[in-house]
């Protein structure tokens, strides 16, 4: 009797514990899992202002760096599953593509201002682009216009640097003659720490994909020929041998290191993009202001180069869950048409986060690297797409990154580059696509 | 008694059984049907066969891995029971302030795997960057980077064992076979390390499971790095151990899911395995008093 | 004190040094502007180079999540699943000790089977199950614990248990204590020792956890301390090298205290651990 009573307990216990904790939600609610750490604090403002407005709950997670895909994983399996996630482009879409609500018709997508923001697969729109964004070789005018003024200048106007070969010649003249400047060298450090890699064998690797796309006609390859690949080591070599410290001491530098140097006018160009506007402008005395700021498209030696432009592009696809509840998707959706059009919303995209959003309702962006790039456009230069989002995996990256520094570092050869490229390529597409 | 407290198993047993099932038998079971299934979340698991299995063993980096993995743990048990036997012999004999150095070798021990490896990769990076190159650009940078790492933080956990063996062996054997003129070599031979035989199991179990197991000290120190596409043209992390890269796996691209559980079973068999393998060979040497 | 002796004290006095230097490099990085540290690792802060306690200021409020609810998290945890897992695995181990049945047998081995089964082989299956249970807070996690912790504590007090007398407890039991009374009255105080050195074994697992809450607990709201340091790890360019020094040695600090305070009981602990092992 006793022993019976005793199990009884116990299982009302256990069931108490386990089923009381249970709730429901009727309204729906919105959970976010944001990819970008350094906008996290932004998106939980703004999720704060929103549940405000409306009594709305919206909950925003931050994956920590490198670890989305992981977070997504984990986060997908569980009950409350985020409504809101983020794929990188066709390759990320490929892993969630069961998982994304198509957005066809809904009030978000009316605001894109291109349909080509919309990442479309079978008729059916998966993610939304909500950061456009642009890269080139930022600049330091002061410095450029010092060196234009020398007598040992053979370029003389910012116009004139419109291929390789004229960007190396101002790019080794500047090297040669960096005491004179007063700076460390032409280039900041090209750092291969795993804060910077991606400058190079993400950003920098758009490039070859992007020409060999062009001329082959293609947007996607299961696999690459290397075609435009000496031009890619052309600008890694005046990368590396024109900056700041020796290319061995490369592989620890970091990205902090790489914006301090461009801060503080130790070097005059920096290969990086329009968000970095933040980091590199005038706070506390220290910084760039804005009209000392230009930036150039990086030129590798391809045909035609002189009417290329930067590169835009976006590589931030918002998605809404399938698999949540449909007043959850509901609540998604609105939230979403909300960050895009209301006041507040479109505040935030633009200035606390710093993107020029492809919407509608979308202000402004205060930052000068933005204007400099919409002048390119309009100076009728051709933008250089993203194609690095069809990069068939984090691993080819990776590979490619050691095989640069390791190069760089004299400890590689540019043929192990080129196999990282090519091969990795094939392998790891194949590995993806299995 | 017995059958008395038989009555109280609710009690005694239930709660412990309870949160094993949850914590343990349930995800195993699990896990094992897991592996033989295609998924990206758990609620849409198709059956598959053994075709996970295939593809983990035809996967370079998972051989790779655990051939990374097999070294390290050989060199690194060992380098940790040597150094750690040493030290605990010395530490028995005549040395002044033997109780701090104790507390300072057992020290590393409390710090955790993910700090360990971010202290570490700043000292290795800080000494090899005078000789222009990292951590992360050579695989056998990372390899003893680990050995090093591992001999740090666990040598003071073994000297710790060790020194427990070696004051539980009777003065009166030493004094006997002293008598019987055993030289200072004899003595260690066929005294000390027979009668600590028992520690020398425990310590051999516990750095052999420690070092097949590692991860999050591989994670932190070089997450695997570098990752290299080899001659075959495929791409391999080339410090990646077994466990880093069923994670990896797991967490990567979302076809693999199922092939990373498969990875998972293979790495307990193979740690069961090697466990019960090795408490048998050395349990065989240890001596009855 | 002969000359050997001498030397071997000064060997270790040397080995000591270099013991300590990794704890010292990050002691010393952590008054250091982060820019300096890449730079040169090992040298003293400068004039130039000191940044004085921004990297600590910077560090508790970095990434959006305050550093003391990560430390406050893993004192919990681990404060909560220690207790729990000495409670409940000591009463389990002395009843499988002390009833004589097939299925405690059982019981036993698949409960040592456990102690070899590494965490991957569960890791996905097991954050699914405490996510359905709602068991990923740092006040149910505790379950979780002793679910995957209790191979090897159970282990340790039943080979402790198997050792004890009966007598005492059949005594007890004669002069009319009830099973409970027996239990916490004869068996526990006889157990204090291995409670001690499971209990630090336990301690320093969960303390220095990484993976389990990682995969586990709902990381909107709660992180423990390993978890925040893996995410303060650069965030696209923007690792803040100082401040991750500084939160290095906040955390080892009170492992360091406690270390100091009960190290006697560590060390025997460890030293009895083994010897039942």
């Amino acid at each position: 009797m006793k022993r019976k009573t005793i199990w009884l307990v116990l299982c009302i216990l256990l069931i108490t514990l386990f089923s009381g904790c249970s709730r429901k939600n009727d309204t729906g609610k919105v959970y976010y899992l944001n990819f970008k750490p350094e906008q996290d604090a932004a998106w939980q403002q703004l999720a704060q202002k929103y549940t405000e407005e409306t009594g709305v709950e919206v909950e925003v997670l931050t994956a920590a760096e490198g670890q989305y895909e992981q977070t997504l994983t984990g986060e997908m399996d569980k009950s409350d599953a985020p409504t809101l996630f983020q794929v990188n482009g066709p390759v990320g879409l490929a892993n969630w593509k069961d998982y994304c609500l198509d957005l066809s018709g809904s009030k978000v997508l009316g605001e894109l201002t291109d349909d080509s923001f919309a990442l479309r697969e079978d008729d059916k729109v998966y993610g939304i682009a909500y950061a456009v964004e642009t890269y080139g070789i930022i600049y330091n005018k002061t410095l450029l216009d010092k060196y234009f003024d020398s007598d040992f200048s053979t370029v003389k106007r910012v116009e004139d640097i419109n291929n390789f070969d004229s960007f190396s010649s101002v790019v080794r003249e500047i090297q040669s003659h960096k005491e004179e400047l007063g700076v460390q060298g032409a280039f900041t450090s090209a750092g291969m720490d795993a804060s910077s890699d991606w400058r190079f064998k993400n950003h920098l690797a758009n490039l070859p994909i992007y020409y060999e796309y062009t001329e082959r006609d293609i947007t996607s390859a299961d696999k690459i020929e290397g075609r435009f690949l000496d031009g890619y080591k052309n600008i890694w070599d005046l990368y590396i041998n024109n900056s700041t410290v020796e290319p061995t001491a490369l592989s620890s530098k970091t990205a902090t290191d790489a914006a301090t140097e461009f801060k503080t006018g130790k070097a005059v160009f920096y290969q990086n993009g329009t968000w970095e506007y933040g980091n590199i402008k005038e706070q506390n005395g220290v910084g760039l202001k804005d009209e000392e700021l230009g930036i150039l498209p990086i030129y590798i030696g391809a045909p035609g180069e002189e009417e290329q432009g930067l590169c835009t592009g976006s590589e931030n696809y918002w998605c809404v869950n399938a698999r949540a509840s449909q007043a959850d998707q509901q609540a998604t959706l609105d939230f979403l048409y909300w960050v895009v059009s209301d006041e507040d919303g479109t505040e935030a995209l633009a200035e606390d986060m710093g993107f020029v959003a492809p919407f509608k309702m979308a202000l402004e962006a205060e930052n000068p690297l933005v204007k400099i790039a919409a002048e390119y456009v309009s100076d009728g230069k051709t933008p250089v797409s993203w194609a690095f989002t069809t990069i068939p995996s984090d691993n080819w990256k990776n590979a490619l990154g050691t095989a640069l520094t390791q190069y760089a570092a004299g400890k590689g050869s540019w043929d192990d580059v080129e196999r990282a490229f090519v091969e990795g390529w094939e392998s790891e597409y194949a590995a993806a696509h299995k | 008694m017995n059958s008395n407290l038989r009555r109280w198993a609710p009690l005694f047993l239930g709660p412990t059984l309870v949160a094993f099932c949850i914590g343990f038998v349930y995800p195993f079971l699990h896990g094992v049907y897991l592996s033989f299934c295609r998924f990206i979340t758990t609620g849409d698991a198709t059956w598959v066969g053994f075709n996970n299995y295939i593809e983990a063993l035809s996967d370079p980096s998972f051989v790779h891995s655990f051939w990374f993995t097999a070294l390290f743990t050989a060199v690194s048990v060992i380098a940790v029971n040597a150094l750690a036997f040493a030290v605990a012999l010395a530490l028995t004999g005549q040395v002044r302030g033997r109780n701090i150095f104790r507390t300072v070798f057992f020290s590393p021990n409390l710090i955790g795997g993910i700090v360990l490896g971010y202290i570490w990769q700043l000292i290795f990076n800080g000494i090899l960057a005078n000789f222009g190159t990292a951590l992360v650009l050579e695989a056998k940078y990372g390899f003893w980077g680990l050995v090093i790492l591992m001999c740090w933080q666990q040598v003071g956990y073994m000297m710790i064992i060790y020194i427990a063996g070696l004051q539980s062996v009777p003065k009166s054997l030493y004094e006997a076979a002293r008598i019987d003129g055993a030289s200072r070599w004899q003595l260690l031979r066929n005294v000390t390390v027979p009668m600590v035989m028992p520690s020398i199991t425990v310590c051999t179990f516990l750095t052999l499971t420690g070092s097949f197991k590692l991860f999050d000290q591989n994670l932190a120190l070089t997450g695997g790095a570098p990752g290299v596409v080899g001659e075959g043209g495929s791409m391999v992390y080339r410090t990646e151990m077994l466990a880093l890269n069923i994670y990896n796996t797991f967490y990567g691209p979302g076809s693999a899911r199922g092939v990373g559980q498969a990875k998972a079973v293979l790495f307990f068999i193979l740690v069961a395995f090697i466990a019960f393998w090795q408490l048998r060979y050395t349990r065989k040497r240890e001596v009855q008093l | 004190m002969s000359k050997k002796g001498f030397g071997l004290t000064v060997l270790f006095s040397l080995i000591s040094v270099v013991y300590v230097w990794p704890i010292a490099v990050v002691l010393i990085n952590s008054f250091k502007d982060k820019t300096a540290i890449s730079d040169a690792p090992f040298a003293l802060p400068n004039g130039e180079s000191f940044a004085g306690l921004r990297n600590y200021i910077v560090g508790m409020t970095f990434g959006n999540y305050p550093f003391y609810k990560s430390v406050l998290y893993s004192l919990i945890i681990t404060v909560l699943s220690v207790a729990l897992i000495l409670l409940c695995t000591s009463m389990c181990a002395w009843f499988l000790a002390r009833v004589e049945a097939w299925w405690s047998r059982a019981l036993y081995l698949l409960f040592v089977f456990s102690m070899i089964v590494p965490f991957q082989m569960v890791m996905y299956t097991l954050s699914k199950t405490a996510d359905t249970l709602e068991l990923n807070t740092p006040w149910t996690i505790p379950i979780i614990y002793l679910g995957f912790g209790a191979g090897l504590a159970v282990f340790m007090f039943t080979g402790f248990v198997k050792g004890m007398p009966r007598e005492l407890e059949e005594a007890a039991s004669i002069d009319g204590c009830g099973v409970l009374r027996t239990y916490f009255g004869v068996v526990v105080p006889i157990l204090r020792p291995t409670m001690i050195s499971v209990g630090i074994l336990e301690t320093m697992w969960i303390w220095n956890d990484y993976l389990l809450p990682y995969l586990v607990l709902d990381m909107g709201e709660y992180r423990t301390i390993p978890i925040h340091i893996q995410y303060l790890n650069g965030s696209y360019g923007q690792s803040d090298i100082g401040a991750i020094m500084a939160l290095i040695l906040l955390s080892i600090l009170p492992i360091v205290i406690f270390y100091f305070a009960a190290q006697k009981h560590i060390i025997e602990g460890v030293m009895a651990g083994a010897v039942k092992g």
